[in-house]
């Protein structure tokens, strides 16, 4: 099928785009039509490692954070806030949970997916953030549903063994704990072949965002927010080894055909905090009018890397699946402290060739956020890179000044240029 | 110069070493029994009247806790600590220990932070206790290590004992505050300064205000409106005025700094890993201990009918998420049990304003009288 330039600039409607809205509306389908058929749901955090669930005939899993950025990128987060608040839930809440409080107290309605079928457990954990476990908490108390809480210790330095032990132990606990309440009896063998699947999808993946490379750039990071959606949702399936792989050959064959998102790019922009879901399209068509493109972001490191770095790193082949697993417990960079967060950014400041920092500070997350203002600092002086701080909520766009933030980023931009114009000495 | 600010200045001038420790349940018997003094940086409304320092670290949408810490130890005040412990709490607390050193640093000083992890694991779901003991064992090492100093199992007998003795005369405090021998805002206030004093002086004190408590006649012990308090941190000291003139009798609390603190009292025995094993498990609950939550519910409920309570103000914590997301679940039950409430939100800035929330503590009074 022919590439069709999307209406806004900066974001490119392609064939891997057609087939990612396929996988996940499949997704969302099956995950209803099983659990109505009888399968046993668990609710996970994102972290959650999924492929454990593969072991099992017939339990399926829904990845509420993920139900809520869609949500949100589909328009209906506000709505969905507003039901939870009008609950009793504080607007200072993250807007991840409230949008899922509200969908859940709502029964579904509204939502892009018609909710998420009821859970039979829910699995959460505490080192993305330990909001997750007081919002897991709501439903557990609210459906009397049990609640299993991974306790990850948090790293500010490299993962250490007795941690990892310590995380095995609690897989092994969690294993034990669906075979009670499932009656299913788990395979390791087949959590093997998904942890497989996973590594192989993230290491397209990893090749699909490092197409940000090039300059001009093949990607934009809003390219990678919306793909990195199965990796989270979809985890463990071959289909999606496939999809990351066409993604990438996609991405790689439109650089070499001299096809880019922002073929003026003359601002390379790295975004630090989760994707501002309500500003996809608007965003980064306001940012190609002034030739900036965001081309990377610490949200999308993801699956693949571990504490402190950004690129692939935890390749699966054989070994201990747990174990493995267990070492993987840190992907994304919400379960590290600020020095290895530093690394990982200044890994990327230098390989995607970064000219500018925007720090989107997030009310709704403290974890992403409250380190923010001293890596800032970190950043412009040790990479003496500029940056820029704005106000972004990532779900309720109540929260969020285009003005105010488009403000701050063309001085960036101004700023960019006058270190371009410094002469060097 | 603060009262904390001349105690710390005292003991370091008589050789001891200070730890500034937060949240509000570490180790403290742990770091005494070492002859160091463990000082609990919480509720620091009294000390901070300026956030300067901590506005250049964190963003103005992390809790009053946090700001306060912040500011206190990257004043000059905050500086003379020798060293810091934390453990895992919260989302914004996490962050501490790389920022404050960081701020430290700027200023040239370097000192240890000490990162403890304790389980948040249900014990019905896991049993943590061999990776629990492995961590308090790194930790005596690491105090060895940072301090320069060496365990003592009888030493550390003897401050669990001093530890305990106080948390008992807490307990004992708190009856008489429920038989209006002392005012809450009183014992608040005596309950905050502990936490800035070494443990020795703080008996002393607590000893001396209960004798006196004592000597006071019980006023409305079979009268007055009773209500309990929940909340991370307690009433402002205005607000606790304005509750018990609105004729309001605090006979029990919830807070994590008063109650969650001293209510639960472990066995005394020499060895760390034993004593903080049941230390933790059986806590009182507390949001922050993340495998307690389930309980708290039920110790509210539990604790309203034992004292015969009225009801119940809660002093939620402006940003606390923790909070936040228990809240609304325990409201709906307790109204089901058909027990009054008020929910009362304070920001950092709020210490000076309580005079807005008069007229809603004065109508919930008279609502339940
Ligand atoms: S607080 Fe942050 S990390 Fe936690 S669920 Fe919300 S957005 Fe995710
Ligand atoms: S009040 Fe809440 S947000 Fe603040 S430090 Fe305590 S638990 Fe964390």
């Amino acid at each position: 099928m022919a590439e069709e330039k999307d209406k806004t600039k900066g974001f490119m409607k392609s064939e891997s785009g057609r087939r990612l809205t396929q996988i996940l509306t499949k997704d969302y389908l099956d995950l209803h039509q099983r659990a109505g058929e009888g399968a046993f749901v668990v609710w996970v955090a994102i972290i959650v490692p999924a492929e454990l669930f593969y072991g099992f005939d017939n339990v399926v899993f829904a990845v509420p954070e993920s139900h809520a950025a869609l949500s949100a990128a589909k328009g209906v987060g506000m709505l969905q806030c507003e039901k939870a608040e009008h609950n009793g839930y504080s607007m200072d809440i993250c807007s991840y949970a409230r949008i899922d409080i509200g969908t859940a107290m709502s029964g579904g309605q509204d939502s892009p997916t018609f909710g998420l079928p009821r859970p039979h457990l829910l699995v959460s954990n505490n080192n993305n953030c330990s909001l997750l476990v007081k919002w897991f908490d709501v439903y557990h108390r609210e459906w009397n549903v049990p609640h299993f809480i991974l306790d990850i210790p948090f790293c500010y330095e490299m993962q250490k063994e007795t941690d990892l032990k310590y995380i095995v132990t609690q897989f092994h606990d969690l294993i034990r704990t669906i075979e009670t309440l499932s009656g299913q009896k788990f395979n390791i063998d087949k959590v093997q072949e998904a942890l497989r699947n996973s590594s192989g999808a993230a290491k397209q993946y990893k090749r699909f965002i490092d197409c940000a490379v090039h300059r001009p750039s093949g990607i934009t990071a809003f390219d990678s927010f919306v793909q990195m959606a199965p990796l989270l949702t979809s985890r463990g399936r071959p289909e999606i080894v496939d999809h990351f792989r066409k993604l990438a050959e996609e991405t790689e064959e439109k650089i070499r055909s001299g096809e880019f998102p922002l073929p003026e790019e003359r601002y390379r922009l790295f975004w630090d905090s989760i994707a501002p879901w309500h500003q996809l399209r608007k965003m980064s068509s306001r940012l190609a009018d002034l030739h900036a493109n965001i081309i990377a972001a610490s949200y999308t490191s993801c699956l693949g890397s571990i504490e402190g770095s950004y690129e692939f790193i935890q390749e699966y082949e054989n070994g201990n699946p747990l174990e493995s697993l267990a070492r993987m417990q840190n992907f994304s960079v919400c379960p590290y402290g600020m020095e290895l967060r530093f690394k990982a950014m200044s890994w990327a400041a230098r390989h995607y060739g970064i000219d500018g920092f925007v720090f989107a500070s997030n009310r709704s997350c403290k974890v992403y956020s409250v380190m923010q203002m001293d890596l800032q600092k970190r950043i412009s002086e040790e990479l003496k890179i500029p940056s820029v701080m704005i106000d972004v909520d990532h779900a309720d766009v109540r929260k969020y000044s285009e003005e105010n933030a488009f403000l701050r980023m063309e001085a960036l931009l101004e700023n960019i240029d006058a270190g371009r114009a410094r002469p060097i000495i | 110069m603060s009262d904390v600010g001349k105690n710390i200045i005292r003991a370091r001038e008589n050789g001891a070493k200070v730890v500034g420790c937060f949240p509000l349940y570490p180790p403290l018997e742990l770091l005494h029994s070492f002859g160091l003094i463990p000082l609990v940086l919480w509720d620091l409304k009294e000390q901070v009247h300026t956030l300067k320092e901590s506005d250049r670290h964190l963003q103005p949408f992390t809790c009053s806790v946090a700001r306060r810490i912040t500011e206190f130890v990257l004043s000059t005040e905050g500086s003379l600590f020798d060293g810091f412990l934390m453990y895992n709490a919260c989302d914004t607390l996490r962050n501490m220990p790389e920022i404050i050193t960081r701020g430290l640093e700027e200023r040239g000083l370097s000192r240890p932070f000490l990162k403890f992890h304790v389980p948040m694991t249900p014990a019905r779901q896991t049993d943590s206790t061999g990776y629990f003991a492995g961590r308090i064992r790194e930790l005596i090492i690491e105090i060895e290590n940072a301090f320069g100093v060496r365990f003592s199992s009888e030493r550390f007998l003897a401050s669990v004992r001093l530890y305990n003795a106080i948390k008992k005369l807490s307990l004992e405090m708190e009856n008489l505050v429920a038989e209006g021998r002392m005012s809450y805002g009183d014992f608040s206030l005596l309950i905050g300064k502990g936490f800035f004093m070494t443990p020795e002086d703080y008996l002393s004190a607590l000893d001396g205000a209960a004798e006196k408590a004592k000597s006071n006649p019980a006023k409305n012990i079979s009268g007055g409106r009773k209500i309990i308090v929940s909340g991370i941190l307690p009433p402002p000291d205005a607000l606790c005025s304005i509750i018990e003139n609105a004729g309001l009798r605090v006979v029990g609390n919830d807070v994590a700094s008063q109650a969650r603190s001293y209510a639960y009292v472990p066995r005394e025995v020499g060895d760390p890993v034993s004593y903080y094993t049941d230390f933790y498990r059986n806590h009182h609950p507390c949001t922050t201990l993340l495998y307690s939550s389930d309980e708290r519910l039920t110790l509210l409920t539990g604790l309203i009918e034992k004292k015969n309570a009225q009801g119940l103000i809660f002093i939620g914590e402006k940003f606390c998420e923790y909070e936040y997301l228990e809240m609304p679940f325990i409201m709906k039950t307790l109204k089901q049990k058909y027990i009054a409430m008020l929910q009362l939100e304070i920001a950092t800035d709020d210490h000076e304003h309580v005079e807005a929330f008069r007229t809603r503590i004065e109508a919930f009074s008279e609502l339940i009288g």
